[in-house]
């Protein structure tokens, strides 16, 4: 017993930087897939057919293909089929290499997958205000744009607060997968360490909490947000 | 972490660079891990094993920079290919698949296959391939795909079960979980031999395999490199301290 | 009408048609509505009043007929005019339409600020003075979960007044309220009737009709059947469509 914690302590540092990994991961996914899910949602409740279409389209592919999937075609199939990039500039051969770590890759690649399903979760919020709230504010003069981001939004994205706590613990389990690229997060360097020390027990009890520890932290700061943002006696769920 | 900083962590991955420049050579070695005692990490997460070691010593005596990679064994060849690694020196057999893909160098190390169940049990080979049995194997390698295809062919009827390392396979073998594992001679001696585990082999399967360093079709100066290490190696007093440091070859 | 021929209506509507799914909703109608006057549309629900009034600043567009607002056509394919016309027509909704992430200041200022492009510090300013006009300063920084129906609903007219329109749009601005709470509201718009302001109401308090409305036009499937001053349509013994749905209300009332 004490041996194995002997043991765990001098792994922690380089699981820890495995855990910062993971963060990173879930963090830059999370940032990604709002800032393009939220438009994504915009444009499938007020766009014209065309763009409804294309954002369904998008949301059925990501939301169908396993990630693990995704994460092979875009790393070793999409980014390297291209590269090196080759081509011609006033008469001079270039040729460049994009350098997109496996960590990069993961991101874009977790993002896009967690942007179709964000899109879901702010269609419902926005799908369940009252359509009064537009119909105010066109009434008033304002312009479509103004009032999706001024009225629409700040309610729609409190009622998708819920949503995105469970799109964030589901982020955490997903990155384990980056793995796979290169990416040695949290669960590869716990793999790694345990079949190397064979304290298989203790390194994964000691990984489980690790990522209990990142949920909570991470749940506590949405219900942070969550209060924060409250506006007293306002909901409609 | 600010909105801003995560944007210039993003702008960073996408620098574009020109091409690498050969000042001194150096190379990237991907390696699984999970493949005790041929490529392993120690307990502060530094690569080790016997691939590991040798590979540091080729580099040093042929005049390289060798780093290596810790990886998932699924995308070690997507990325050897996608040149994310430039070689791949972590137990891996030669087989005529990853032939079509990849070039290997001249075998280095020649493993057998075990069949292996606990120490005080009285199953034979036999009564593994025919009884019915909880077989262990570590999946994804061509042990597990030999298995599948002559348990058809030969009408053995062991029910193989998966697992994603030969010590995860030996440990519940011990537990009793599975009732023989079938696994490669190295990690196998390691855990007899070292870990002093209470297993015992009772027969071995299949065609003794043979380990090369992958590199990719193109890289014929690396690959001459390395076979060039290597016969040096085979010669050097410091193979027989590898062996002895990791395999417990009597 | 004859005395006030050489006027031009602050907002004049042509022959406004609408269908819905094949089956006409609203057909032919006609309204023009001067300074200071207040236009008092009636009649059972499912009329077509709430959908003539939207018509009226084209939150619903029409499929036939013209709008003319001080005399000019609005073109609405043109949104420019089509927000223009917006923020010069004022609208007060059944239920209330309160932004409800906001205060009840910053409900009545936010427009101010978007659309009219004032400073922030000037909005809040104005902001103020309405919500003193509709007797709520006191509660300016208390959400719309937070007020009573009566009081949502003066805040939505603090709103509309804020952008100073040339004429207000009410589409039964008590029906959503508890009886208690609807004298509060009728008391504002008196004031506001009282301050000349021009508006067209669609209600069903049928004293107020009588006490306040330059016309009352009785509307029924999607169509006005009558029209006139109240003095005439709900004059005792006149046999009149109104004053039969009047009648047929205040039993109602009293049978509750």
């Amino acid at each position: 017993m004490q041996e194995s914690i002997l043991t765990i302590c001098e792994a922690m540092p380089w699981i820890l930087e495995g855990a910062l990994i993971t963060i990173g991961t879930v963090a830059a996914a999370m940032l990604l897939g709002l800032f393009l899910g939220v438009p994504m949602a915009i444009g499938q409740i007020y766009g014209n057919a065309a763009t409804r279409g294309v954002i369904a389209l998008y949301v059925w592919f990501f939301r169908g293909v396993p990630i693990l999937v995704l994460l092979y075609l875009f790393y070793f199939g999409l980014v390297y089929q291209l590269n090196p990039l080759e081509f011609s500039l006033f008469g001079m051969q270039c040729s460049i290499s994009l350098a997109l770590s496996p960590f990069a890759a993961s991101c874009i690649v977790l993002g896009l997958t967690s942007a179709a399903y964000q899109s879901q979760i702010f269609r419902g919020a926005i799908n369940s205000l009252p359509s009064g709230q537009l119909k105010a504010a066109r009434a008033l003069g304002m312009r479509d744009f103004e009032a999706i981001a001024s009225i629409i939004l700040p309610q729609a994205l409190r009622l998708s607060i819920p949503g995105w706590s469970n799109e964030y613990s589901i982020l955490l389990k997903d990155s384990a997968l980056v793995s796979v690229l290169g990416a040695m997060e949290l669960m590869a360097r716990t793999k790694a360490v345990a079949t190397s020390t064979a304290e298989y027990t203790a390194f994964y009890v000691s990984a489980a909490l690790l990522y209990f520890l990142i949920t909570w932290i991470g749940l506590r700061g949405l219900r942070y947000a969550e209060k924060n943002f409250r506006i007293p006696g306002y909901s409609h769920l | 972490m600010t909105v801003k900083s995560l944007f210039f962590a993003f702008a960073a991955a996408f620098v574009l660079m020109s091409s690498p420049a050969s000042a001194a050579e150096h190379y990237v070695n991907g390696i699984d891990a999970n493949y005790p005692p041929f490529a392993l990490v120690d307990k502060t997460g530094k690569p080790t094993g016997f691939d590991v070691d040798s590979m540091n010593w080729i580099a040093k005596k042929m005049g390289f920079t060798v780093e290596h990679r810790p990886m998932d064994w699924d995308g070690i060849i997507p990325s050897l290919l996608a040149k994310q690694i430039d070689m791949v020196c972590s137990g891996m057999s030669i087989s005529p698949e990853r032939k079509a893909r990849v070039n290997f160098s001249e075998p280095y190390w020649n493993i057998r296959k075990y069949f292996l169940v606990q120490k005080g049990s009285a199953l034979t080979k036999d009564e593994l391939l025919k009884g019915k049995k909880k077989l262990g194997v570590q999946a994804g390698t061509n042990e597990a795909e030999l298995l599948k295809q002559q348990a058809e062919k030969q009408g053995w009827n062991y029910e193989l079960r998966f697992y994603e390392s030969p010590p995860l396979a030996i440990e519940d073998l011990i537990n009793g979980r599975i009732d023989g594992a079938a696994i490669d001679s190295a990690p196998a001696d390691e855990a007899m031999n070292k870990g002093k585990k209470p297993i015992k082999v009772v027969g071995e399967f299949a065609e003794p395999d043979d380990f090369g360093v992958a590199v990719r079709k193109e890289d014929n100066a690396l690959l001459e490199k390395i076979n060039k290490g290597y016969a040096l190696l085979k010669n050097d007093p410091y193979w027989e301290e590898l062996k002895a440091k990791y395999i417990n070859v009597k | 009408m004859n005395e006030a021929t050489q006027q031009t209506p602050v907002l004049e509507a042509r022959n406004i048609g609408k269908s819905l799914g094949g089956r006409p909703i609203l057909s032919d109608l006609s309204l023009s509505v001067y300074k200071g006057e207040m236009k008092v549309l009636i009649g059972p629900s499912g009329a077509g009043k709430s959908t003539f009034l939207q018509c009226l600043n084209h939150l619903i567009t029409p499929d036939t007929g013209e709008l003319l607002l001080n005399g000019e056509r609005i073109s609405p394919a043109n949104k420019g005019e089509l927000r223009s016309l917006r923020e010069r027509v004022g609208m007060i909704f059944q239920d209330f339409n309160l932004f409800d992430h906001l205060t009840a200041q910053e409900n009545v200022s936010i427009a101010l600020v978007k659309v009219k492009k004032m400073s922030r510090r000037d909005a809040s300013l104005r902001a103020m003075m309405e919500l003193e006009r509709v007797g709520l300063s006191r509660r300016a920084g208390l959400y719309p979960a937070e007020l009573s129906g009566g009081q949502k609903q003066r805040v939505a007219i603090a709103r509309a007044l804020a952008m100073d329109p040339e004429v207000i749009l009410l589409d039964e601005p008590t029906s959503a309220l508890d009886p208690e709470l609807v004298g509060e509201v009728l008391a504002a718009i008196r004031e506001l009737a009282r301050g000349g302001m021009t508006m067209i109401m669609a209600t069903h308090q049928m004293d107020f009709a009588r006490a306040l409305a330059t016309e009352i036009l009785f509307m029924e499937k999607g169509a006005i059947i009558e029209r006139g001053a109240p003095a005439s349509l709900l004059a005792p013994g006149a046999k009149t469509r109104t004053q039969a749905f009047f009648a047929r209300l205040v039993a109602e009332e009293s049978a509750c």
